[in-house]
């Protein structure tokens, strides 16, 4: 028996009908056609289905979708287009992050809800190390993810350094 | 995998629904342990009970003689709550390494005791701080403590209809200090092969006036290792006392032999790690980190 | 046109996918599905060795929503596979391994399918199972395939009983050799099962159209491969099966052999809808294409100065179930063993072996890692037995340029010395300064770049760009973004000028496919002479024009420049379009050099194309009370012959260590009576972005004569040293090498602790 549930998802709102067991990842890959949220594991294990829910990262994967009633979702796609990056897309693609691409969406989400939940500092190496550890990237050995997340982090820091100059 | 979902709007709605479900009903906040139970069939409920919507199981609240952690507060608000991070620091070093920050966004510490797994990190310090539990349910409130709401591998005190309101911690004394270990195949993502909390008080001449050890992974609940703290208590934290301390949990412990680990193994890291907890204490109260 | 001079090839340029990557719009396997799709699943053996007695699926065919269920029975009673035709769609009458397809079911949703698994009728009769190779090599040990002689195999491939297939390479007179030596060494080592670890798992979906043609949306790396075992399961001509890649979330060897692609197809025809299907992570270790686990014997003889007089070997791969690429992993192995060292007497034997369990793959460097593992951790013994540094035993016994490899090769552009010493200089190889539990460790190999056809299309554009269609998959390496650098550069364009078609198997040439360290070289040299064929073609035109004779023009910034005229590219395809619009072809084979059949027999890659050689280093320490291992710094050396693009070069050394750390420290799957113990991502412990160190990587240009500008395969190398370069550093901290992998923390305590 399907129940209506309307989700907020990218600022837009979607009326949907939906079953009480399906995840968010399905309602987002499967009901909206947002395929940018990855499948894999399907246990919390990876982290390629990660959206932000109320501005933090969260598996998509295990979570009901009903439990969103309210709460604002976004998706890799309501974070930029190919015309139109956001920083860390950018990063992600100067730095060689990039390689098959499938725990990118979800990297990068886990990477901007950390930068968001620490927004006065400059994480070390270490940090972003340790931020990112919830998603798991075969291509890359991290590396250059690092590399990405660091860059951004430091354009910010310096940004905020500038604005807080007389 | 059928099942409704009902998103009850007060703790009392919440409870009656319980009652009325009984076994086919279960509470669900974050979700992060049931719907993969679900997903691999171990969980079969017909009814889910959202408990995300009451606002009164949320935050860490200060109290008279400490903490009520409310059933909902999330891993990450242990991890990042400002008081926490120093006499406490041994419960914010569990709750970091409980999945990635996606789960620790919204695993909470109600639904982590209320699963009631060996292996469980942040019960292992609560453990150890003595926590109590408070339930909330058809017969009204109760508070027991934590070691004896967990009774077996999934398997709680919890009655039919309650529900975990808060866990309650008290303030730790002056010159007291707490430290959180984990021993797992990786350096991330990992469920316990052995975990250690412990909480030591030292008194003016810098013997342990108060000690606590909480063992994880180990036996069929997280458990205290009751005649290792006895071997510390009076004595100053020096090597043979930490060693003796560490020969006596060892001793209690009753690990099992998994794919993750050999019970033999298991038995070595409580004793390797036991003594490092107890001196990372030692450390944190001499650097006045309490 | 000198490579020093390149503007596009050799530049850290962003890979061309990137930003679609990045802001979620790639397109993968997964993500295909097809309007009014049904979805499939396959019905799994739970036991490891069984007679199937009875399979009723009435009561599955009748539930609502199920469109179809088929068995055995309903599909073409062929026998297909790589080396050795020993599989089939479906068990018939016995089943092999935990995991083994009995059925599968198409339906209105993926719950109902699961469902209708459920409803399905399976006894099993079970037999004694074998798990132990060895144990399968005894000569009265039961045959799991009592019909292998009947099985169609490569003709190279030697067969016996459960021996699916058995190489040799052998030189000089090993037993004289051992009687006169200094002193002679003897281990053994196992290797576990480990999996490839993609994140995207293997997907695909199905559908027949009204003329009766096949078109399956595959994440596999070789679509023509897929393509050919689809034609022999489906007995059907291949031009009626249509292969489309549209993106691919990493493949590392585990997704070379057909996944799900036969399934969704035999269902889409018995159901007159398409069909999808994806594996979920419990098939994927249960039942995917995992890197072997291996039984490596070494025995090498030396002198007192620590030269290598005689090396005899002996690799036993689990192949599982059925064949897989075991045989030819199993062969592989052998060039391994011998490693960069001169072995003037050498005998090595590679045994591949049914057992009831997965049957396995070719997973990045197969075998590789497992033979590195065992010889260069040898080195290490023998070194400190004879009381040499690790890095000076092996820089006396390194091969030169011009010396004769295993299978009688002349060896060209080595560089192996240059790679040790450089990895050894970036450790701090000289600066060992004894702490306790805190150790460096050294190992070297090398690998080949495989050969293998590869052809272009290439298409000049009215607005000057170029469509690059070629029959390889882009992986996630960025090695068709190393094709187009080549392209551009020879053609005068920008990168971001070159835009490169997606694989489908109706329109694109052949390609061996996106394996073996070869696309980037391969499909790159293929540029090239597409590149020269479009050169020529405009040179003619503009010559015809202008006047201008041929030979004195170029290419330069988009244009012809023929004398004091430039003539933009885009203004002559634009012209061009009356005549049909220009293309160009290029095709590129790099075959193998000669070599001396006497030394190998039954050897399906007896001699090695463009050999690369490299050095791994790490520094590690050990936590001598729980055996935990942390790393402190990890340096490779290797020879890339020329650095298309350095950045993404260095994307594929620190992928490789990253896997190869994970088979050196922590991942394995784990079979307890014939079953998988850690069927789930949760106990199947893939490194994370904590236990992966930096990773510094020193790319050493030592030219081939046969690659693009004279690079040389890069992309399986670096996870051949891991294992050896980790279980030399933890000896080196601990005084203990850990002969099996994964080296966990427990192995190490116990053995710290003196426990078996």
């Amino acid at each position: 028996m399907r129940n209506p549930l309307t989700l907020t998802i990218n600022g837009e709102q979607h009326d949907l009908l939906i079953e009480p067991h399906w995840t968010l990842l399905h309602v987002l890959r499967g009901q909206i056609g947002l395929a940018g949220s990855k499948e894999n594991c399907l246990e919390a294990e990876c982290g390629v289905c990660t959206v932000l829910l109320d501005g933090k990262a969260v598996n998509s994967c295990i979570l009901l979708a009903s439990l969103c009633a309210g709460r604002s979702i976004v998706t890799i796609e309501g974070l930029g287009d190919p015309e139109h990056l956001h920083p860390l897309q950018a990063a992600f693609v100067k730095h060689g992050a990039v390689q098959c691409g499938y725990c990118i969406p979800g990297m990068i989400l886990t990477a901007k809800s950390y930068l968001d939940e620490h927004p006065d500092r400059m994480p070390s190496r270490d940090e972003i190390r340790e931020a990112i550890s919830g998603t798991l990237c075969r291509c890359t050995g991290y590396q250059k993810i690092i590399d990405a997340i660091a860059a951004v982090a430091a354009e910010r820091a310096g940004k905020g350094a500038q604005e807080d100059a007389p | 995998m059928s099942f409704q979902v009902h998103h009850p709007q007060s703790v009392a709605d919440a409870i009656a629904l319980s009652q009325q479900f009984g076994d086919a009903g279960r509470f669900i906040a974050g979700g992060t342990d049931l719907v993969i139970q679900i997903n691999r069939k171990r969980q079969t409920p017909a009814h889910l009970i959202d408990l995300n919507r009451l606002d009164e199981l949320a935050g860490i609240a200060q109290t008279p003689d400490g903490f009520a952690i409310g059933a909902l507060a999330t891993h990450k608000a242990v991890e990042r709550h400002p008081p926490f991070q120093d006499a406490l620091r041994g419960l914010v070093e569990a709750a970091r390494v409980v999945g990635g920050h996606q789960v620790r966004n919204i695993a909470t510490v109600g639904g982590n005791i209320a699963n009631a797994s060996p292996a469980a990190d942040v019960v292992v310090p609560l453990l150890a701080l003595d926590a109590r539990v408070s339930l909330v349910g058809p017969r009204g409130a109760r508070t027991l403590a934590l070691g004896d709401f967990l009774l077996g591998p999934g398997r709680t005190a919890r009655e039919a209809g309650e529900l975990i309101d808060c866990i309650h911690i008290a303030r730790l004394p002056q010159r007291s200090a707490t430290a959180f270990l984990k021993a797992g195949r990786r350096k991330a993502m990992e469920i316990s092969v052995v975990c250690v909390a412990a909480r030591l008080t030292l008194d003016d001449e810098g013997r342990c006036a108060a000690a606590s050890l909480a063992l994880g992974a180990v036996g069929a609940t997280a458990m205290r290792a009751g005649e290792a703290e006895k071997a510390l208590v009076g004595r100053v934290p020096d090597d043979a006392a930490l060693r003796d301390a560490a020969q006596a949990a060892a001793a209690a412990c009753n690990p099992i032999s998994d794919v993750r680990a050999s019970a033999r193994y298991r038995r070595l890291l409580v004793e390797a790690l036991v003594p490092r907890a107890l001196r990372i204490c030692v450390t944190r109260i001499r650097e006045g980190r309490t | 046109m000198r490579p020093n001079q390149n503007t596009v090839a050799g530049r850290r340029l962003p890979r061309l996918d990137g930003a679609a990557k990045a802001t979620g719009r790639y397109v993968y396997g997964t993500d295909v599905t097809l309007p009014g799709t049904l979805y499939g699943k396959v019905l799994r053996s739970d036991m490891p060795h069984a007679r199937l007695t009875r399979i009723d699926v009435s009561a599955a065919r009748a539930m609502r929503g199920v469109r179809a269920v088929i068995t055995s029975a309903d599909v073409p009673q062929v026998r297909y596979g790589n080396a050795v035709k020993d599989q089939t769609v479906f068990a018939t009458d016995t089943v092999r391994f935990v995991g083994h397809p009995l059925a599968a079911v198409a339906a209105d949703t993926l719950e109902i399918a699961e469902q209708a698994l459920s409803a399905i009728a399976v006894e099993l009769e079970p037999l004694p199972p074998l798990f132990d190779p060895e144990a399968a090599l005894a000569p009265d040990a039961p045959l799991l395939h009592p019909d292998w002689q009947d099985y169609v195999a490569l003709p190279v491939i030697a067969r016996e009983g459960n021996i699916a297939g058995r190489s040799r390479m052998r030189h000089g007179d090993v037993e004289a050799a051992f009687a006169q030596a200094h002193r002679v060494y003897e281990h053994r080592f196992t290797t576990a099962l480990q999996h490839a670890g993609y994140t995207e798992p293997r997907a695909a979906s199905a559908a027949w159209d009204s003329t009766g043609v096949l078109t399956v949306w595959s994440n596999g790396q070789l679509p023509f491969e897929v393509q050919a075992t689809l034609a022999d399961i489906l007995e059907l001509p291949v031009s009626r099966i249509r292969v489309v890649v549209p993106g691919i979330g990493g493949g590392f060897g585990g997704k070379l052999r057909i996944g799900v692609e036969h399934f969704a197809a035999l269902l889409a025809r018995q159901s007159g809808r398409p069909v999808k299907m994806i594996t979920t992570s419990e098939e994927e270790l249960i039942a995917a294409h995992p890197r072997q686990a291996a039984i490596i014997t070494v025995k090498t003889a030396v002198s007192a100065d620590g030269r290598i007089l005689a090396r005899q070997g002996r690799v036993v791969v689990d192949c599982g179930a059925c064949s897989g690429s075991g045989p030819g992993t199993g062969a592989v192995a052998l060039q391994c063993l011998v490693g960069p060292y001169r072995t003037p007497n050498l005998l090595m034997e590679s045994l591949a072996v049914y057992t009831n369990k997965v049957p396995s793959g070719s997973f990045r460097a197969p075998s590789g890692p497992m033979a590195n593992f065992a010889v260069e951790s040898q080195m290490d013994i023998i070194a400190k037995d004879l009381g040499i540094d690790p890095l000076e035993i092996r820089l006396r016994n390194i091969v030169r340029e011009g010396d004769l490899g295993p299978a009688g090769e002349v060896l060209k552009d080595v560089s192996i010395e240059e790679c040790l010493r450089r990895a050894a200089d970036a450790i701090g190889w000289h600066d060992r300064a004894a702490e306790p539990g805190r150790g460096k460790g050294i190992a070297c190999s090398w690998w080949m770049t495989t050969g293998g056809s590869s052809a272009v299309f290439i298409k000049l554009n009215g607005d000057g760009t170029v469509a690059l269609t070629s029959g390889a998959v882009e992986l996630g390496t960025g090695a068709l973004t190393g094709a187009a650098q080549i392209l551009a550069e020879e053609l005068s364009l920008d990168l971001e000028d070159v835009r490169v078609a997606t694989v489908d198997t109706l329109h694109v040439p052949y390609d061996y496919g996106a394996q073996g360290s070869r696309t980037a070289f391969s499909v790159g040299n293929a540029c090239r002479a597409a590149a020269a064929d479009l050169r020529q073609q405009l040179f003619a035109l503009v010559a015809a024009q202008h006047g201008v004779p041929a030979e004195e023009m170029m290419l330069r910034d988009k244009c012809v420049v023929a004398g004091d005229k430039r003539i933009p590219l885009a203004d002559i395809a634009r012209q061009q379009y009356t005549g049909g619009g220009l293309v160009a072809r290029g095709t590129a084979l790099n075959p193998p050099p000669a070599y001396d059949p006497a030394r190998v027999e039954n050897h399906p890659l007896p001699v090695w194309n463009t050999p690369s050689f490299h050095a791994h280093a790490a520094d590690v320490s050990v936590d001598t009370e729980t055996g935990e291992v942390t790393i402190n710094r990890y340096v490779v050396a290797q020879d890339v012959g020329y650095a298309i693009n350095p950045t993404y070069i260095e994307g594929q050394i620190e992928g490789g260590v990253s896997q190869g750390l994970g088979q050196a420290l922590s991942e394995e799957i784990v079979y307890q009576d014939g079953r998988v113990l850690n069927a789930n991502l949760t106990d199947y412990k893939m490194p994370t972005s904590l236990d992966v160190p930096p990773i510094e990587s020193i790319l050493v240009e030592c030219p081939s004569a046969a690659g693009p500008y004279g690079a040389k395969g890069v992309g399986e190398p670096p996870c051949i040293e891991p294992p050896a370069t980790i279980a030399n550093a933890v000896a080196a901290a601990t005084g203990l090498w850990i002969t099996s992998l994964p080296i966990t923390a427990e192995k190490i305590l116990l053995r710290l602790k003196g426990e078996p």
